[in-house]
């Protein structure tokens, strides 16, 4: 099975998401068109009221982290994107991917 | 060798990296409470800031070179702001700095979560790291 895993870091006033840059090679070697970004930092308030009225903000922030425009595409070759909390280790989201 | 040496040694490395960023047009400041950052590096114009962690070592005399040993905590390195650190690592072998090796803190993370390490050690011997040295790709000359 094959996971992509964004490290989470949770500081003073919010969440840093980012991925290894081997991870963002994977990515470029699979769709060369991507644009994986380095981190991606949401205020706590953003998140909060992002989810009152869409959805868990993990299932935003991977297409944009990974920078992959088609999210069937990426679909196709992972099966899990796991968001793990860099401090301690444990996966605090798993966004299985459904064909 | 004087006592708290290594506290003389590791400010001379940092004023030689400090001037090192000065020559290519950056800004440089020591943050007043040390809680981390030993550097902070800005591009005046727009206010780019660069966060910088120096590591200093002498030498140790080897077969075909020398070598220097670091310490960086692996709590520090996961520690992923949405400013990541610049880790610069400085010898002082023969009366001389050496070129400064540059890495950013997501690449060295990635490095040693790919390579065996223990609690206690991490073993990067057989890391060629050579493309770091004087990497100021993330700092380029500022001339207007």
């Amino acid at each position: 099975m094959k996971a992509i895993k964004i490290s989470v870091n949770k500081q003073m006033d919010g969440y840093t998401f980012s991925i290894a840059p081997s991870a963002r090679l994977l990515i470029k070697s699979w769709f060369p068109d991507a644009h994986p970004a380095n981190n991606i930092f949401v205020a706590y308030d953003t998140k909060s009221n992002f989810e009152l009225y869409y959805d868990k903000l993990e299932s935003y922030i991977y297409p944009a982290l990974l920078g992959v425009n088609n999210r069937n595409d990426l679909n196709k070759k992972v099966d899990e994107i796991q968001f793990v909390d860099t401090h301690t280790g444990k996966i605090l989201h798993a966004h299985k991917v459904i064909l | 060798m004087k006592k708290n040496y290594h506290l003389y040694l590791g400010k001379a490395g940092h004023l030689t990296v400090m001037s090192e960023f000065l020559t290519r047009g950056w800004n440089v400041a020591i943050p007043e409470v040390d809680v981390g950052d030993d550097i902070f590096v800005v591009q005046d114009d727009n206010g780019t800031l660069r966060r910088v962690q120096v590591k200093t070592s002498t030498s140790t005399q080897r077969q075909n070179g020398f070598s220097g040993q670091f310490n960086v905590p692996l709590k520090q390195l996961r520690n992923m702001a949405n400013i990541p650190v610049h880790y610069v690592f400085i010898v002082r072998n023969s009366d001389l700095w050496t070129k400064p090796v540059i890495i950013r803190q997501d690449y060295l993370l990635d490095y040693l979560q790919n390579d065996s390490y223990t609690k206690d050690r991490i073993a990067c011997s057989g890391l060629d790291l050579s493309k770091y040295i004087s990497d100021f790709n993330d700092f380029p000359f500022i001339e207007e």
